[in-house]
């Protein structure tokens, strides 16, 4: 538990994909010896892949026609420009 | 992508206001995306979308077409949906004391939902669940793990959407991982 926070700049540099080779063997020496912080690593990969699994949601069928529905007036000259727009 | 996105911009600017439903059609997936994990409900996600658009549609003389359309779409999505969010804040808080009662508060009448029993998790919606879990968290690392995790975003078009330095887009997504990990480790 004492060294978690001083690893924790690394573990999330490791998550991030920022970490030099060397900084990552550092982690990975350290993770060996340590359980809380290769806990917490694991705690962190848990939580990005439960995110993760968050399925994709498509916008409703209506969509499209709902937006084009709701267009503000259609500008036809320049003059006019500053009427409609905000 | 660009290349078409650039021509039916182009179109939309000459005044086809048709040619604007299929700007609608190729990035309404991911706006509605972005809207609906960031407000958590169907109904208003299906408003801030809308609205997205339409300010997209108002405000396309001010898109520099050598950017991308993703990242200005996106930008615009996420500040209505973050002013969608601030004006439903809720209008009392939990700690207050309920009305005709003693030492009673609402915070003591909920459920304790730190950690929730384990059978209750077994029968939640698995989807239900991890959305509710990125509504906990606060709007500026929500908006940011939305951006990184669901939309599979890189750190520098996230700082684009954002506005924000990439140091501080990785700081939001560092204390967002670390909210989320000690909300969900116990699973």
């Amino acid at each position: 538990m004492k060294c978690e926070k001083s690893y924790e700049h690394l573990i999330h540099k490791y998550l991030d994909g920022d970490t030099s080779s060397e900084e990552r063997k550092r982690l990975e020496a350290h993770l060996n010896e340590c359980p809380h912080c290769l806990g917490h690593v694991r705690e962190l990969k848990k939580a990005i892949a439960f995110v993760q699994s968050a399925s994709h949601i498509e916008a409703p069928a209506n969509f499209t026609n709902q937006v084009m529905a709701n267009l503000p007036q259609k500008k036809s000259t320049s003059k006019t420009k500053s009427k409609w727009k905000r | 992508m660009e290349a078409i996105v650039k021509r039916i911009i182009l179109e939309v600017k000459n005044g086809d206001e048709q040619a604007f439903a299929e700007l609608v059609e190729l990035y309404k997936d991911k706006v509605y995306q972005v809207a609906y994990r960031m407000v958590g409900n169907a109904h208003e996600a299906q408003d801030v979308a809308q609205e997205a658009f339409l300010r997209a549609y108002t405000n396309l003389d001010s898109f520099d077409s050598n950017r991308k359309f993703s990242t200005w779409i996106f930008r615009i999505a996420t500040n209505v949906a973050i002013d969608r969010l601030r004006k439903k804040k809720p209008d009392f808080h939990l700690q207050d004391q309920v009305k005709g009662s003693e030492n009673l508060t609402y915070e003591s009448q909920l459920a304790a939902d730190q950690a929730l029993p384990e059978d209750q998790i077994v029968t939640m919606e698995m989807q239900e669940w991890v959305q509710d879990e990125i509504n906990q968290l606060p709007v500026k690392y929500r908006t940011a793990i939305i951006l990184k995790y669901i939309e599979d975003l890189s750190l520098k078009e996230i700082s684009d959407i954002l506005d924000l330095p990439i140091s501080t887009v990785k700081t939001r997504i560092h204390r967002g991982r670390e909210a989320l990990r000690k909300r969900m480790r116990h699973l």
